[in-house]
């Protein structure tokens, strides 16, 4: 969504086309990004002209403020709607920065790799929004991925296995 | 102009934002070095959209009050006390995912 769409493309900006193909994941509520990740990609075919994107949707695991129990089952329904989608692309890299979408991705992706059948590298960038309180999808990624990217100091003090390289957006 | 699809042009030629707390206009008015008014709106907002505003507050970037301060501050602002927003480096991230993936 919006701004989460914004981050994602500028940490993608400076990545060699050793990154690619890449794939998208959007809520299918989301009207607003896939215009935006279309023109990124429309600029980045113009200096690397073999670049390749695919883009999915997957159903939105949870609406703000919704309860807790629902909230629950709504995410499972979408980490198995989830697990064909990432058993077909099976990447080698999830990038993600804390929409609601990601958690299930991510979380079936850590299954694959717990069923050996696809190892995945987790990376979450937390947004530069969160200065001293992590999001929701961060707390629980925290335990899930492979690399947890902070952008203020104060969260490195708080999240020992973060990493901090500073304002990456 | 609500909906407008960009605030891009409105903002090249505006000398003053004062804005609400997002983070996205925030940050789009500080990268185009704009002098900034973060407003807060206490009733309304999740604490967690103030942290951004309160950090950059605290690092000298924007000025900071709430709607009935407002006016106050405006009479009393020193705009030139505000420090330029250095842009951020996704580069360094570049750097560390072709570190963990070992590209040269």
């Amino acid at each position: 969504t919006g701004g989460h769409t914004t981050e994602i493309l500028r940490l993608l900006s400076c990545l060699s086309e050793s990154y690619s193909p890449r794939h998208y994941v959007l809520a299918d509520s989301d009207k607003m990004s896939e215009a935006k990740i279309r023109s990124f990609e429309q600029k980045r075919a113009e200096t690397f002209s073999k670049s390749q994107f695919t883009l999915d949707r997957i159903p939105r695991s949870r609406e703000v403020r919704q309860s807790w129990i629902s909230s629950v089952l709504t995410t499972l329904y979408s980490i198995l709607y989830s697990l064909p989608l990432t058993y077909k692309r099976k990447p080698d890299l999830i990038l993600c920065n804390g929409p609601g979408t990601c958690v299930p991705i991510c979380i079936s992706a850590f299954l694959l790799g717990l069923l050996r059948i696809k190892r995945t590298t987790i990376v979450y960038v937390e947004s530069i929004c969160r200065v001293e309180t992590l999001s929701l999808s961060g707390k629980i990624l925290y335990y899930f991925s492979d690399y947890f990217i902070v952008q203020w100091p104060d969260l490195k003090k708080k999240y020992a296995k973060s990493v901090y390289l500073g304002r990456i957006v | 102009f609500r909906f407008k699809d960009s605030l891009a042009e409105d903002l090249q030629s505006a000398d003053l934002v004062i804005s609400h707390a997002g983070a996205g206009s925030c940050l789009e008015t500080l990268e185009k070095g704009k002098p900034l008014i973060v407003v807060i709106n206490d009733k309304l907002m999740d604490n967690h959209q103030l942290e951004l505003a309160k950090q950059l507050h605290r690092d000298g970037y924007v000025l900071y009050c709430n709607c009935s301060t407002l006016v106050e501050t405006l009479q009393s602002m020193d705009l030139s006390a505000l420090k330029p927003f250095p842009p951020g480096q996704p580069e360094k991230f570049a750097l560390f995912l072709d570190k963990v993936f070992e590209f040269q």
